[in-house]
């Protein structure tokens, strides 16, 4: 019988589609384009424990297949979501994971406490955002340093917490069994991957920031095999994102073994992206009759 | 505001280097001045939206114009467009300019030029003043356009191939005391606003600037096209495309 519903955590979505953290800001933008509750959930904005004002601009760099970013967190703080988003969320009809961020271990243990007081359904914890000097990716580089992180949120935090992995390391599978071993309920992959555009007339990098988080369809074979990966590594569910465009991306993705996926940059392209592959997504598991997590895994090797 | 299907009318060029193109859609409406559109380029290696100010419009006819200049590879894609061919294009976007005043007075430096078109239609009741500066006249356009709506339209270029030799910010200044517009609208390159800051200085008059910056999503979920403005909470950035992409100069850190 056919069927979208996925289940992470002991949290239902209702299709195995969610925005990608830094995509979707806090939901309200793309809310004039489509009811939110079509998706499967999103996730928000990356949170600090302050308001973060990020980089300067350009923060932003077209790619062939793709981009560069360098926002650096901008967020307006964890006091401010809670005040003005937190509700206004919690009423969509749409599972929301609060992605969050810091500087420091002590960063990170506040922030998982303080989000106990938010209505977000599940964690993200962003250790992997290549774009900011301290913390960050700087947690999310050796297996050691995902696992205490992980273990340290956990410890504090009531909500299932998903640990986000950069693919800016040397051996993804190894950091994906670290954040299980530090309790994750789940990870989610990739981030962006490092870069630099370079404008040859002025010898100068693109972006302000010099170097920026490369996203969107270019990345995709990289996220593809890096999920396989992992899955072969790890028993938690993966959330596979990287460059997903189509209904047919999210089927090679969970052909991979991720349990559900995260559409980031196409909701840049076309703001309805993200309701466009759910609904896509829909009409394949409707005229295939198949329940999408039958798919699950079911990568077959030459 | 939603995601729209455009029927391309028209897409030519119209000087060096800069083309005109005009979209029609099923249905358009409350468009202001100074605001844009961003159209999905026909190209799939390519990601990102190319934002343009609506140049003009026509509320009846329920056509939008943009007015390009081609830099760089996703612009030059743009130029392939024929008319007939069918566009994705979100508008209208941005806070715009609806002038509260009664005598406007418009400065544009280059492509900037191409967003005051658009303020003139929406504003018919308004007495509108045009300046308008360019490199050279190879580089002038518009001219014709802006004489039809505004009171007056002058012309500057710098190396004075046409119209008065000079910066078009000094010459507005010079029209500036016999004028005494209510308020002033500037669109153009960073540099200039810097100029306009210099040579408008202790004038009391207000003065709004139309910024641009490199654009993500284009509807303020995304935070890369920040600039940075000074208010009475202090410095801080915000999104081009959803809190402006018009300013006071006052609160522009330049």
């Amino acid at each position: 019988m056919s069927n979208l519903k996925v289940n992470i955590a002991g949290v239902e979505f209702k299709n195995p589609i969610i925005t990608a953290s830094g995509t979707f800001g806090f939901g309200k933008e793309y809310g004039e384009f489509y009811p939110l509750s079509a998706l499967g959930g999103i996730c928000t904005k990356g949170l600090t424990l302050k308001k973060r004002e990020g980089n300067p601009p350009p923060r932003v760099a077209e790619t062939y297949g793709g981009m560069l970013n360098s926002v650096g967190l901008q967020n307006p703080g964890i006091d401010h979501y809670l005040a003005e988003d937190d509700k206004r969320l919690a009423k969509e009809g749409v599972v929301v994971i609060a992605n969050i961020a810091g500087s420091t271990l002590d960063d990170y243990i506040a922030m998982g406490e303080r989000i106990n007081e938010s209505s977000a359904d599940m964690v993200e914890l962003n250790i992997s955002c290549p774009n900011v000097k301290q913390g960050g990716m700087a947690f999310g580089v050796l297996p050691k340093n995902v696992e205490e992180v992980t273990r340290a949120v956990k410890n504090v935090c009531k909500k299932p917490v998903i640990t986000k992995l950069s693919p800016n390391v040397s051996c993804i599978a190894d950091n994906a069994r670290a954040a299980e071993e530090g309790g994750a309920d789940a990870v989610s992959l990739i981030n962006t991957l490092s870069g630099m555009a370079v404008n040859y007339k002025t010898r100068r990098p693109v972006l302000a920031n010099n170097n920026g988080g490369l996203s969107g369809p270019c990345v995709k074979p990289v996220a593809l095999k890096m999920v396989w990966d992992c899955y072969n590594a790890v028993k938690i569910p993966i959330i596979g994102l990287g460059g997903i465009t189509t209904y047919t991306d999210v089927l090679e993705f969970m052909i991979c073994g991720a349990r559900a996926v995260q559409v980031g940059t196409a909701n840049f392209t076309d703001p309805t992206a993200a309701y466009d592959i759910a609904k896509d997504l829909e009409k394949y598991v409707s005229e295939n009759d198949v329940d999408i997590n039958d798919l699950v895994g079911t990568l077959i090797l030459n | 505001m939603k995601d729209r299907i455009a029927t391309v009318l028209k897409n030519v060029p119209v000087s060096d280097g800069i083309w005109y193109m005009t979209l029609a859609f099923d249905d358009l409406d409350g468009i202001k001045g100074a605001q844009f559109l961003d159209i999905k380029l026909p190209d799939r290696s390519r990601v990102l939206r190319r934002p343009f100010c609506i140049c003009d419009f026509d509320a009846e006819k329920k056509t939008a114009d943009a007015c390009y200049a081609v830099v760089g590879g996703g612009t030059e894609v743009l130029t392939g467009v024929k008319a007939g061919d069918k566009l994705n294009v979100l508008l209208p976007l941005g806070n715009g300019y609806a002038p509260e005043g009664k005598k406007i007075m418009l400065i544009g430096g280059g492509m900037g030029v191409a967003v005051l078109p658009a303020i003139a239609t929406a504003n018919p009741d308004k007495e509108i003043h045009a300046f308008i500066g360019f490199a050279n006249k190879g580089k002038v356009v518009l001219e014709k356009e802006l004489g039809k709506k505004c009171a007056s339209v002058t012309v500057a270029t710098d190396d004075g191939s046409y119209g008065k030799k000079g910066f078009v910010t000094t010459v507005a200044r010079e029209a500036y005391d016999e004028m005494r517009p209510d308020e002033i609208f500037v669109c153009g390159p960073e540099v200039m606003y810097k100029a306009v800051k210099k040579c408008f200085d202790g004038v009391k008059t207000p003065i709004y600037v139309s910024l641009e910056q490199r654009m993500g999503c284009g509807i303020g979920a995304c935070l890369v096209c920040n600039c940075k403005v000074r208010r009475a909470d202090g410095e801080g950035y915000v999104r081009v495309c959803k809190d402006g992409p018009v300013f006071l100069l006052d609160e522009v850190v330049l």
